[in-house]
């Protein structure tokens, strides 16, 4: 279990068996429903779980079997503590280097760090959380980017010692443990796993970890919402799970019907949202030429060959790119041409420029980007409807570093492309996981081939207005169907799915398959 | 707020030289992201890779830009959802000329947009003798007298090659009304001599220049199209 922690201390040497144990996890199991509303705020913040202990105690064990036993849930992280040891002076390395450096202290987590890291979680944005090497000793320079967990659990011996900390917690979980069982199970581990002394161990145990445990690890417990069991726990387990469930049912939303068309359905104040004109879209919209329209012709016929269909496809989508590519910012720039002359033109000033492709459909769209930005980062998205309620489900996430990084992402361009926007559902998500990680809605150029007029596109207009949504085409209808589902998931074995009218078919079964 | 910015000096527009246009003669919508490919593509610093990059992508909007003058018909289609369409099909066969050779630069961009299209080829120089251009060598599909026709030369600096060129597509029996010029920049100068003598056949340019230097080089142009893309 504890194997990184400071027990390390006291290795007569460094070089020895060093290995940083997997603390930090992250689970991902069914993918992460909506974490936020119709007018595209948050509603939920992530679940936070607190989990403090002495050395030994089981902390990891509880964290896991709670993961293991929650089953069929969103993605879960565990954050252990070990990850916020403070940046070490080289006085203080040095003592590391001796053995003299007391881990087991208060002072040694960077507490506010930790905090702000779980802060950012919770509150479903991005963050960097640091990498501290047992080897070394010290924080590595490239820290380790989460985003995305529904449940949080922060594990550690001092989870439950700093005031800020405890403010993130919606759960705070002891875990109690006889002293000699943890030292017992320390001994057990340092010899079995470092090949360590007997001696050497009692020795650290007596100058750092007991004092610790007593001044500081022991008395947090009175702020624990429940104490554990350091042992044969399981129906421990089994209550707090209970009440994680319980708590994440309370949170989960279905707005997904409502968005497909949303002139069907009624407001909570008993008034029908009239269907939208094409003014309220605010769409920028592709000039509708001979070519254009002949093209379309050729992708929305059902007779297309499956050549034609990629080739226009990808001759679309290149001229779709360089339609959206004006909307980036540009600037004056005065040039000499090999004639000697000044040419005064313009050059992009946008600082990153990046493409976000929601999968699979929007990949469609990437052969006409490389096209036109054969130089950035492109990163990717897969958001899969549910398949008996059709309610979006994030299942990846994969974003290019300008985004990963906060403050870059506040001033990072992205082009977020996906073939069509229906029921809007995977684009509202999308747009919702770029604006989590700090990307500002004015810098986000959704590019499409086909919007619904009367799909969700208007939920997502009045949700985010500031995006820029540039369309090659815009279609009237969204129609109810329904289509055979898996193994008899869903109701009556089939799913439902929302076609667009005349529509273009499934663009990712045509372009793919 | 309390500095107001400086508005920038206005860049020339791409036909702020000639204005207003020739019926036959078109250009792409002027935004930013067009000066800025025409400002990397003229600067000299340009790498060779960039030059290729960019000018392809000007390249293929011309192209784009040329086939919306190609005639269409009504046409209509049933979608996968069952739904129907009133869409439009493309009419009438289409084939490329390039003259060499810097012509052949923009091929590439051609076919990324009309897949597969035949290709002529043209050879014209400058006869030392009379200093006329003369025809060195032609290569047409056999039945380009049924096509239309877009001809391909990067720059439009006298205009004498291109419409030299146009005098022997007309020999084979293309109608002038069915060729379809385009070119990356052209010069005030050579674009109204080639539209004077061919009024009927349009000019796709994308950028008006100021005008020729004394070596027929368009100012301020971009150089040698052909040398910076194959050569340097």
């Amino acid at each position: 279990m504890h194997l990184s922690r400071p027990g390390h201390a006291s290795r007569p040497k460094i070089d020895t068996v060093s290995f940083q144990p997997k603390k930090n996890t992250v689970l991902v199991s069914h993918g992460r429903p909506p974490w936020y509303g119709e007018n595209g705020e948050r509603i939920t913040d992530a679940f936070v779980v607190g989990i403090a202990g002495g050395s030994g105690s089981g902390k990891t064990h509880v964290a896991r079997q709670i993961v293991r036993s929650l089953g069929s849930i969103p993605s879960v992280v565990i954050l252990s503590q070990d990850s916020f040891y403070k940046h070490h002076t080289d006085e203080e390395l040095a003592l590391a280097h001796a053995s003299a450096f007391d881990f087991d202290h208060p002072d040694s987590i960077d507490m506010p760090m930790f905090a702000a890291c779980l802060s950012d979680l919770k509150e479903c944005k991005q963050s960097n959380i640091p990498v501290y090497s047992f080897t070394t000793h010290q924080r590595l320079e490239e820290p380790k980017y989460l985003y995305g967990a529904a449940i949080i659990i922060a594990e550690g011996i001092m989870a439950l010692q700093d005031p800020g900390l405890r403010e993130l917690y919606d759960l705070k979980l002891f875990v109690q443990c006889d002293s000699d069982l943890m030292l017992a199970r320390r001994i057990k581990r340092d010899v079995e796993e470092r090949g360590r002394s007997v001696e050497g161990i009692l020795e650290q145990y007596l100058r750092y970890v007991k004092p610790a445990y007593d001044n500081y690890v022991l008395p947090s417990q009175r702020h624990a919402d429940i104490i554990v069991p350091g042992s044969n726990n399981t129906v421990a387990i089994d209550l707090i799970c209970t009440h994680i469930r319980r708590k994440l049912q309370d949170r989960s939303t279905h707005f997904r019907p409502k968005m497909a068309v949303p002139h069907l359905y009624t407001s909570p104040s008993g008034t029908t949202i009239p269907e939208s004109t094409l003014e309220d879209l605010n769409l920028t919209i592709l000039p509708q030429t001979r070519q254009l329209k002949g093209i379309f012709t050729i992708l929305r016929s059902e007779k297309s060959t499956r050549q034609d269909f990629i080739f226009f496809v990808d001759r679309l989508s290149t001229l779709l790119m360089e339609f959206a590519l004006q909307y980036l910012p540009y600037a004056p720039k005065t040039v000499i041409t090999p004639t000697e002359a000044a040419f005064t033109g313009q050059v992009m000033s946008a600082k990153y420029v990046c493409g976000v492709s929601i999968l699979r459909s929007g990949g469609a769209l990437e052969r006409g980007f490389r096209r036109v930005l054969n130089d950035v980062p492109m990163g990717s998205l897969l958001v899969q409807s549910h398949t008996s309620d059709g309610e979006p489900l994030m299942l990846h996430v994969m974003l290019p570093v300008c985004i990963r990084k906060r403050h870059m992402a506040e001033e990072a361009w992205v082009f977020l492309l996906d073939a069509q926007i229906g029921t809007g559902a995977a684009a509202f998500m999308a747009i919702r996981i770029l604006l989590d990680h700090g990307v500002k809605p004015q810098h986000i150029i959704f590019v499409t081939f086909l919007v619904a007029r009367g799909g969700g596109v208007s939920i997502l207009r009045r949700a985010f207005p500031d995006v820029k949504i540039v369309t090659a085409g815009v279609d009237d209808v969204m129609r109810e169907g329904w289509i055979a589902g898996l193994k008899g998931e869903g109701i009556e074995g089939q799913r439902q799915v929302w076609a667009m009218l005349p529509g273009l078919g499934q663009i990712g079964d045509r372009y793919y398959l | 707020m309390a500095d107001v910015p400086v508005p920038p000096p206005q860049p020339a527009t791409n036909q702020s030289q000639m204005n207003p246009l020739p019926p036959s003669v078109f250009t792409l919508p002027q935004t930013a992201q067009l000066e800025a490919l025409y400002t990397i593509i003229r600067s000299k610093e340009t790498s060779r890779g960039d030059f290729l990059f960019y000018s392809d992508r000007i390249i293929r909007l011309l192209v784009e830009e040329g086939l919306n003058h190609l005639p269409v018909v009504k046409k209509v289609v049933e979608t996968p959802t069952g739904a129907t369409y009133e869409g439009v099909g493309f009419e009438g066969k289409i084939c490329g000329v390039s003259i060499l050779r810097a012509g052949e630069a923009m091929e590439a961009g051609l076919r990324e947009v009309c897949r597969s299209v035949r290709i002529g080829k043209i050879l014209i120089q400058r006869d030392e003798e009379t200093a006329l251009p003369k025809l060195f060598y032609s290569k047409f599909p056999q039945d380009i007298a049924s096509r239309y026709v877009l001809l391909l030369d990067p720059m439009l600096a006298t205009g004498g090659s291109a419409m030299k060129a146009v005098e022997v597509l007309i020999e084979h029996g293309v109608p002038e009304d069915r060729i379809i010029f385009i070119n990356l920049i052209a010069s005030p100068e050579g674009l109204r001599t080639f539209c004077t003598k061919y009024p009927q056949l349009k000019v796709i340019t994308g950028w008006i220049d100021l005008g020729l230097n004394e070596k027929a080089y368009i100012i301020p142009g971009l150089g040698d199209f052909g040398e910076r893309r194959y050569c340097e």
